[in-house]
């Protein structure tokens, strides 16, 4: 006998399965969860796969994500402990990962999480062979280049988050100084994403005016107006954050976004994002840091030969070096 | 001579910088559901200015900051935060997450006093800086809470909204649509009535492309019906309990929800969606109580309530979610 469904709707073809737009985020914690529902809410993918180790949460999200799709542009949501869910992804976004215990060294954090990223990397790229990583865990350099590593793919495939974040907050507070707004105040943070990412002061402008060319010593120590506070701002943003709500979500999440938008729809947009630099600014290790790079749906398609001063290209060079002490000592 | 800033010389102004925000939202309550509200509103760029207020100023801090460094990727909107309540000033709509929860033990009408308490104080603080906002009410049980914070306003009625069964009637079309395998968007149907386990669904109004089901299922949602689809009632329901039990809360559906509710104040679109408002004299309810009808929302708030056909069941289940919240809302102490 016809159910109600076969009554109402006469099929004339088969319903496609391929998913033109399909994104994977690997855990389900508060980054993860805020750049899936910021990609929602934004309608920019039209499948969206959660994937995560503990089942009961993932169910709880996904249900969560579901239940507001009468509102949104219809995107199906996915969510499973085992990676086959994440089948056919273009871009795999990679939040998981170990937080830094009291006492911990650096290096020990990054073996743990190049533990963890052993099982997570050659899952996705099983199950999506031609997809593009995005890697947002931390520390990002490091675990970029090891996803690049684990994963096989060409180097353009693989983008850390990087300072594209640290770019975002430094624009939001020369925006502020200024009283214009973000989009309209143009500069990079680049190098490493940490506490020796480095302010290029030489490029910040607006409108084509190089704020450099009205004030000659931005940004170092004589600096009147001390804008160098700005990126030390920058810096502290995240630990403040934690501190005061303790962790960060909604920036990161929209950041992540954002990137995905710009491969999806194949933008050609400019961020500061975590790639292969060797051969940049006298860079003879094998690191990844961030650098102005042109992304879009091959991924990182170009790579900006910014021009920096001798001090800025000092401060990059040194953080490869101290990127690739810790790349030295892990056990693949 | 004054040494003039790097600003100064960079830009030359011409006119004055105006400070009012045309489409300004103000959030009381930054838990869960009031960030999830805020933040769908600025990806979706609905706002021009969102003001957030809770009575934690560590939270509340770190919440502004975490949506103000995003901005460069969104369209500017001005974030402000404090426990003052003077930052809500000018707001167009004001959104309340706030109110404890139920504990252990607590009946509803303590619960409700508790939040009654709460709500004296909220309310007569956002009418002071946005006289002439429009409320809405999420906090539970938001039936009751709509109606206590239409009378702490003194606002006019169409301008106090509860999100009632705005979710449920969502989560009801999303059902529907996985059994139909089309879109949501396609699939209209309407749960009214009180927002918790007595709420109504109406079958008699599910509807794909103008075809009722009932036309093609008589005893759609009756328990004669032989695929069950009140199934689906039940699982809109227990939707909340269950996500509390898998994640710990719910977040992201309410938050969707709120600003698309928002957009549709703001910018006057006039949809129509399950709200809560004042149902005297629909439906035979004699009681002054409010609960979700299905009404027209624009920027004057609740413009129209439709007079939807209820069959004598559906009726009988209205008025007795009726009854039932006027019992508590004459147990409440104003």
């Amino acid at each position: 006998m016809a159910s109600l469904a076969e009554k109402l709707l006469l099929h004339i073809a088969d319903e496609g399965h391929h998913s033109s737009a399909k994104v994977t985020v690997v855990g389900t914690g508060q980054v993860g969860m805020a750049a899936a529902f910021s990609m929602m809410t934004q309608g920019i993918i039209s499948e969206l796969a959660l994937v995560d180790m503990v089942e009961s949460k993932l169910k709880g999200e996904m249900m969560d994500l579901q239940h507001g799709q009468a509102f949104l542009r219809t995107v199906k949501v996915v969510a499973s402990t085992d990676y086959a869910v994440s089948k056919g992804s273009k871009i795999c976004v990679v939040t998981a990962g170990a937080r830094q215990n009291e006492g911990e060294t650096r290096l020990q954090l990054v073996q743990k999480n190049v533990q963890i990223f052993k099982h997570i990397i050659p899952n996705l790229v099983k199950h999506s062979p031609n997809c593009i990583l995005v890697i947002v865990s931390n520390p990002v350099d490091i675990l970029t280049y090891i996803a690049w590593k684990l994963s096989g793919l060409p180097r353009n495939r693989v983008i850390g988050s990087g300072t594209m974040l640290d770019s975002s907050r430094f624009r939001f507070q020369i925006s502020e100084r200024l009283h214009i707004a973000p989009q309209s105040c143009h500069g990079y943070v680049i190098g490493e994403h940490g506490d020796s990412s480095v302010a290029v002061w030489s490029g910040v402008n607006v409108a084509g005016t190089r704020l450099r060319d009205i004030l000659p010593n931005i940004g170092e120590k004589e600096d009147p107006e001390n804008w160098e506070q700005i990126h030390k701002d920058v810096i502290n943003g995240a630990y403040e954050i934690i501190k005061l709500k303790g962790y960060t979500s909604w920036a990161i999440g929209i950041m992540v976004s954002t990137l995905c938008n710009a491969i999806l729809k194949n933008q050609r947009t400019v961020y500061a994002l975590s790639t292969l630099a060797t051969g940049y600014h006298g860079i003879t290790d094998e690191v990844f840091l961030s650098l102005p790079v042109v992304v879009g749906e091959n991924g990182i398609t170009s790579i900006f030969n910014q021009m920096l001063s001798e001090s800025e290209a000092a401060k990059v060079l040194a953080s490869a070096k101290t990127l690739h002490e810790v790349i030295k000592g892990i056990q693949l | 001579m004054e040494a003039t800033t790097l600003a100064d010389q960079l830009l030359v102004r011409i006119a004055e910088e105006h400070d009012h925000a045309s489409a300004k939202v103000t959030v009381v309550g930054v838990g869960q559901v009031g960030m999830a509200a805020a933040f769908a509103l600025m990806t979706q760029g609905v706002v021009s200015e969102l003001a957030l207020v809770d009575v934690v100023a560590d939270k509340l801090r770190g919440e502004m900051m975490d949506l103000q460094h995003g901005q460069a990727f969104l369209r500017t909107v001005k974030v402000v935060a404090s426990t003052d309540y003077a930052v809500s000033k000018g707001s167009k709509i004001c959104i309340v997450t706030a109110g404890a929860r139920q504990k252990e033990g607590e009946s509803r009408l303590e619960l409700v006093q508790r939040n009654v308490e709460i709500f004296k104080f909220v309310i007569p603080n956002l009418m002071k800086y946005s006289p002439n906002c429009i409320l809405v009410i999420v906090s539970n049980p938001v039936d009751v809470l709509t109606h206590v914070a239409w009378k702490l306003s003194g606002l006019p009625q169409n301008k106090v909204i509860g999100s009632g069964t705005m979710l449920d009637s969502s989560r009801f079309r999303f059902l529907i649509s996985e059994r139909l395998k089309i879109a949501p968007q396609s699939c209209h149907g309407y749960i009214i009535g009180e927002h918790g386990d007595s709420s109504v669904a109406i079958w008699s109004a599910v509807n794909v492309a103008g075809t009722r089901l009932q036309d093609i299922c008589p005893q759609i949602g009756t328990s004669s019906d032989p695929e069950n689809w009140e199934q689906i009632h039940k699982d809109v329901i227990n939707s909340a309990y269950e996500i509390i039990k898998l994640k710990g809360y719910t977040s992201w559906a309410i938050g969707i929800m709120v600003s698309a509710l928002c957009n549709a104040i703001l910018k006057n679109q006039k949809f129509v969606y399950t709200l809560s408002t004042l149902a005297k004299d629909y439906h035979g309810i004699k009681e002054e109580v409010f609960l979700s009808l299905p009404v027209v929302v624009g920027e004057n708030g609740v413009i129209a309530v439709f007079n939807q056909k209820l069959s004598e069941d559906e009726l009988e289940k209205i008025k007795q979610s009726a009854k039932t919240l006027n019992g508590v809302i004459s147990g409440v102490k104003m």
